[in-house]
């Protein structure tokens, strides 16, 4: 057995031996991405270990970089909001009673860490729910010591600036960190699938963020408050009417107003929404996704008709148990019926498309209006990298219907920002059409029209259905470069990531630098405020800072450092 | 409701907002007011900073209390609490935070799980030959169980070989009995690959043999979070090898030839750097196949959910379970992880540590456990029930003959009556002290009760030896047992204020009067305080633990302590007699009990 801090070296550096076999020109001395070598011995102790910690609404996550998967994580529930050393919740005649904990706050408000809202929220209680989790993670999953170490932290770029200067000064004052360096969510979630552009649809807690990166760049973020817990209170709706069908139910419209009563506990309710809900597929134009459009209809017909035998085949119920209701109760509730909460709250499809405010659109509608905004050629890549994440994705059949009815929107429209009936009589009208359509179509649409049918005529002839050129130089450069396919483009596709945390863990083990790295003493002396703008900020000179791990230029180290994404006010 | 036993809880000063704040941060307007702010037991921060007196530890060289929030920490071993195996710290850097010997936990309900041996029987493939007297062994011969809800490892179809080292085989298994590859054995077969792939290299012009991408989409969290490392890693090297970027710092080796061009650069002008550097743009690509981490997301689950109609509620696992269950490297589909009991794993053991404890301020240790697993024995443990007067506290009861009947039962009190608690201090230290308490007059929350401290400044002796106290005469130990407990006319016992109620050895009983508030909501806009400044009340239904009734209370310890000699520092700025004048002060919260509600 050596000695740890020996074997550290050889355990965190584990491919370091075939490096230099992979095709890099003339000879080099193998690169080793963790391990500063140049440092002295003492860097390669054990506590240069670099924390990964993703915080989200419900829960955080924790764990070295260079793993897989996260250590451990956190869930910021009621339960874990007691007092130390109070042990109720493990007395046998403990039940808690949760119309009396829960009121006064929002139903199931407690469960989180933050609100994006940060007005009359006690921010010194969020801090003490950050360090409570972190410790209590640091100290069973860890199993770390309180010496100081690097942390990376993964926030959602949306995140407000008081809330994230919350989350570091818990980091700076509690657990000594020299260094946080802040990664954005999406990017990481685009990292862990491999790819430099992503339309990344988070189906998280609060809301759904739709993020489209753009080679390793948020270039467009849009959200909807469609997200988990829209859907728990819709589940509670279902349940509620179920145990009460005299009930009068509130409106649709008001899902979360306050006055509402509830009649389960949150947790419960939280429960059967995990176990039990799910999502029906695309009923109005299914389509397989694998295929390709020319494929005959009447087979897609039967398709589907085996698919809906196969969900309405079985008309059986489940069988729910309530504990939390005024008297326990147990439900039997036909599965069609739990299609509903997910139904209402990420399609909404019984209302027309007009009709939602910009902040509750519904997913689909969503994640199309945001390609569709996208440049072309960033379209063109992110439309073929689609990447589910959030808890919601857990949804059994969410991410497929989703993907399902972008692509039908995108079928039946095209990348046409401009749609109802005029629109459509123009196009329809041949007389318009020659003009118009060299000036409008090309430069919006990526793929040659679907839904508009004027190419059949075959007249006339544009960019789109021209047989490109043969670019001799295009042709040598790709011979030159890897042997590669090009990247796919153009055609939806989703794909599947391991998750932010995991691309943030790659990151840091691959030592890139990040453009907001926060010095303590820095941190310390100014707080948020010092913060100079992302783009004030010399990134060669963070670089320079950041590789040359272990001080080599920390006597230089420029006095602005930035929030990145997140500092820009 | 349980019946509530009389506690206290202690402030660490840490938690003093004051200590905290950064100078250049601006908080606003709640730092003027800070000094005359009580502490509020129910505001929901107050969860974070209060602890139980035994949670407690004390710094001798700083004379100031010290909480888990507030100690650096040390690792003195590691070891998994089910086999008592230490575990060196080398591990778990590289195995990871759990037992990786045979101790694991049932998914279901987390009891210890055993290793059995499995019946052969039960296996129709091994029926023909039942004559052989000892079966050989064979694959799946053993079994995880659970003794306590007979949870086994056949239901999710896991057997096992042989019945040590169980960890490692469940790496290799899938649930369904699948096997897999560990990150071991395809660590080895991608450095075959690469050699094969330099050796052709070599030979050929492709670069990269084209193989059988082996797994195909079967990429496992593990195998893919693997693949794309090491395709970012070699894209980085091609990145970096043959030009100097800033990305080459990383390998400053001496020796190495990148260094050298590196430098030259810096001394040759940017022109050849640039070249360089424009080249490189682009060379860092995305992943392109399975092999280098792309995975292309299966979007239909429609066969899950067909499971769910088939399974029901009680097939899926609950949250609780869910939560427990340890990342699974080996899980193929990223979402729609752990939904049915058919996707259990045992749970290895989570590891834990025994630690030493510093002070963080003169980095004395305060609590150091001994190093050996089995022994719960403690080096240095310096609690904090043996600096700071602890708190103890009972009704007191009228010993008059008519109450009993009348008495309600003993853990409500009822609303809007005085009671009378005796609060009883005990020294633990070899001084005697004297304390000084403060309480708000009513307690901060929306129903506001009153409370009297009946004595709030009294003197305690030291914790001398408990001989002295038998030794001592009679007339001087009646005069200090039972200071002023007059009895009136009815021969009643009255608690009078500025009196103690009681003293002895190294203790001190105080009356606290309290008139515990109404939680009547229809009469809360005429009682509580924030009505009669004309702020907007809350009329929402009683919370959870709102009808406890809970005293902040502030207390002062002052004594004064020997300082020759015990410590250098204090020895420095010592005074003429020896003595030294030494306080604490803190807040408590006494939990007295719950008001009867309406």
């Amino acid at each position: 057995m050596s000695l740890p801090h020996r074997s550290v070296a050889n355990i965190r550096s584990p491919a370091a031996g075939g490096h230099h076999h992979s095709g890099g020109s003339g000879p080099s001395t193998p690169v080793r991405p963790l391990t500063s070598s140049f440092a002295s011995p003492s860097s390669l102790r054990a506590e240069e270990d670099l924390l990964v910690i993703e915080f989200g609404i419900r829960k955080v996550q924790v764990g070295f970089a260079g793993d897989a998967t996260p250590r451990g994580t956190e869930w910021f529930g009621p339960e874990e909001q007691r007092r130390v050393g109070d042990f109720r919740a493990w007395r046998p005649d403990y039940h808690r009673n949760w119309k009396h904990a829960a009121s006064g706050k929002p139903w199931g408000r407690d469960h989180e860490l933050w609100q994006a809202d940060v007005r009359g929220q006690d921010l010194g209680l969020v801090s003490d729910k950050i360090e409570r989790a972190l410790r209590d993670a640091f100290t069973r999953y860890l199993l770390i010591d309180s010496r100081p170490r690097k942390m990376v932290c993964v926030l959602p770029s949306g995140l407000p600036v008081p809330l994230l200067s919350t989350a570091l000064d818990g980091l700076f004052n509690r657990f000594q960190a020299p260094t946080v360096s802040l990664l954005s969510s999406s990017i990481a979630v685009a990292v862990a699938a491999g790819v430099r552009s992503a339309l990344v649809v988070d189906l998280g807690w609060t809301e759904t963020v739709v993020t489209s990166v753009y080679e390793y760049r948020e270039v467009h973020c849009s959200r909807t408050i469609r997200g988990g817990r829209m859907l728990v209170e819709q589940t509670h709706k279902l349940l509620a009417k179920q145990l009460d069908p005299t009930k009068k139910e509130p409106d649709a419209g008001d899902d979360s107003h306050k006055g509402q009563e509830y009649a389960l506990s949150f947790e419960e309710c939280d429960e059967v929404t995990n176990r039990l809900v799910w999502c029906k597929p695309c009923h109005a134009a299914p389509i397989s996704r694998d295929t390709a459009e020319g494929l005959p209809t009447v087979q897609e017909q039967d398709e589907s008709e085996s698919r809906g035998h196969a969900f309405s085949r079985k008309t059986s119920t489940a069988k729910i148990s309530l504990k939390s209701t005024s008297r326990p109760v147990t439900l039997d509730l036909p599965y069609d019926l739990l299609t509903e909460p997910c139904e209402n709250t990420f399609f909404d499809s019984r209302y027309s498309p007009s009709t939602f405010d910009d902040h509750e659109l519904p997913v689909h509608l969503l994640v199309y209006r945001s390609l569709l905004q996208l440049p072309m050629d960033v379209r063109a890549n992110c439309m073929s990298r689609i990447i589910f994440t959030g808890s919601c994705a857990n949804v059994l059949g969410l991410r497929g219907r989703i993907f399902d009815e972008v692509s039908r929107i995108v079928r039946e429209r095209g990348w046409d920002p401009v749609q109802g009936k005029a629109a459509e009589q123009t196009r329809s009208n041949p007389k318009l059409k020659r003009g118009t359509r060299q000036g409008i179509s090309s430069p919006t649409g990526v793929t040659p029209q679907p839904g508009g049918g004027q190419e059949q005529d075959g007249v006339w002839h544009d960019a789109a259905n021209t047989t490109p050129e043969i670019d001799p130089y295009e042709e040598k450069l790709k011979k030159g470069s890897n042997k590669k396919p090009p990247p796919v483009q153009g055609e939806m596709r989703a794909l599947e990531s391991l998750g932010a945390w995991s691309g943030a863990s790659l990151i840091s083990y691959l030592k890139t630098p990040a453009i907001a790295t926060i010095d303590r003493d820095h941190w310390l002396q100014h707080g948020a405020a010092g913060a100079s703008k992302a783009s004030d900020v010399d990134p060669k000179t963070q670089q320079r800072q950041s590789l040359g791990a272990g001080g080599l230029m920390r006597g230089a180290s420029a006095a602005s450092w930035t929030l990145g994404v997140w500092g820009a006010h | 409701m349980a019946p509530l036993t009389p506690y206290t809880y202690f402030q660490c000063p840490c938690s003093d907002p004051s200590t905290q704040a950064r100078p250049g941060d601006a908080t606003g307007a709640d730092e003027v007011e800070d000094d005359e702010r009580t502490f509020d037991p129910r505001a929901p921060r107050s969860n974070y900073s209060l602890y139980p007196l035994e949670y407690l530890l004390f710094c001798e060289d700083c004379q100031q209390i010290r909480c888990p929030r507030c100690v650096a920490e040390e690792i003195v071993t590691f070891y998994c609490p089910c086999c008592l195996f230490e575990v060196p710290s080398s591990n778990i850097k590289s195995e990871g935070n759990r037992c990786t010997r045979s101790c694991f936990q049932c998914p279901i309900c987390v009891g210890p799980l055993s290793v059995a041996s499995h019946e052969s029987q039960s296996d129709p493939n091994l029926l023909p030959a039942p004559d052989n007297a000892a079966p050989p062994p064979h694959a799946g011969s053993f079994i995880l169980t659970c003794s306590y809800c007979h949870w086994s490892s056949t239901e999710v179809d896991i057997k096992f070989d042989k019945a040590n080292g169980i960890h490692a085989q469940l790496a290799k298994i899938r649930n369904g009995g699948a096997t897999r590859l560990t990150a071991k054995e395809r660590k080895e077969r991608r450095k075959d690959l690469l050699h094969a792939g330099s050796a052709s290299a070599a030979a050929a012009v492709a670069p990269r043999p084209e193989e059988t991408p082996v797994d195909g989409q079967d990429l496992d969290l593990e195998t893919q979070f693997s693949n794309l490392k090491f395709f970012y890693q070699s894209q980085l090297i091609d990145a970096t090898s043959g030009n100097s970027g800033l990305t080459s710092l990383s390998d400053l080796g001496f020796s190495s030839p990148t260094s050298l061009s590196r430098i030259m650069n810096i001394y040759t002008g940017g022109s050849l750097h640039d070249k360089k550097s424009k080249s490189r743009v682009g060379t860092m690509r995305e992943a392109l196949d399975s092999d280098e981490g792309l995975k292309l997301a299966d979007l239909d689950e429609s066969g899950a959910i067909e499971k769910l109609q088939e399974e029901g509620y009680d097939g899926t696992i609950s949250t609780k379970q869910r939560l427990s269950q340890p990342p699974h490297l080996g899980e193929l589909h990223l979402h729609g992880n752990s939904r049915f009991t058919s996707q259990l794993r045992p749970i290895p053991y989570l590891l834990r540590t025994k630690r030493a404890k510093r002070c963080p301020l003169c980095r004395h240790i305060i609590s150091k456990p001994e190093a050996k697993v089995a022994t719960t024995r403690f080096r240095i443990r310096l609690v904090a029930g043996n600096y700071v007067p602890s708190i103890s506290i009972r009704p007191l009861n009228m010993p008059s003959a008519s109450s009993p009947a009348l008495s309600p039962p003993q853990d409500t009190l009822q609303p809007l009556k005085p009671v009378q608690f005796l609060l009883t201090f005990k020294n633990p230290i070899f001084e005697p002290v004297k304390i000084t308490l403060a309480t708000p007059a009513r307690t901060p929350g929306r129903f506001a009760s009153k409370v009297t401290v009946l004595c709030p400044q009294f003197e305690i002796d030291a914790n001398t030896d408990v001989w002295d106290e038998a030794l001592m005469k009679d007339g001087d130990k009646d005069n200090r047992k039972r200071r002023k407990a007059s009895a009136d006319e009815n021969g009643q016992y009255q608690a009078e204020a500025g009196k103690i109620w009681e003293r002895g050895r190294n203790w001190v009983s105080i009356v606290v009067e309290v008139v515990p508030a109404s939680l009547r909501l229809d009469t809360l806009a005429i009682t509580s305080p924030a009505a009669a400044e004309g702020e907007a009340i809350d009329t929402g239904p009683i919370r959870e633990d709102e009808d406890v009734l809970e005293i902040p209370m502030f207390v002062r310890v002052e004594w004064e302590a020997d300082t020759a000699g015990d410590d250098i520092g204090s020895a420095l700025n010592k005074e003429k007699d020896g003595k030294e004048k030494r306080e604490l002060a803190y807040w408590c919260v006494l939990g007295l009990g719950r008001v009867g509600q309406p």
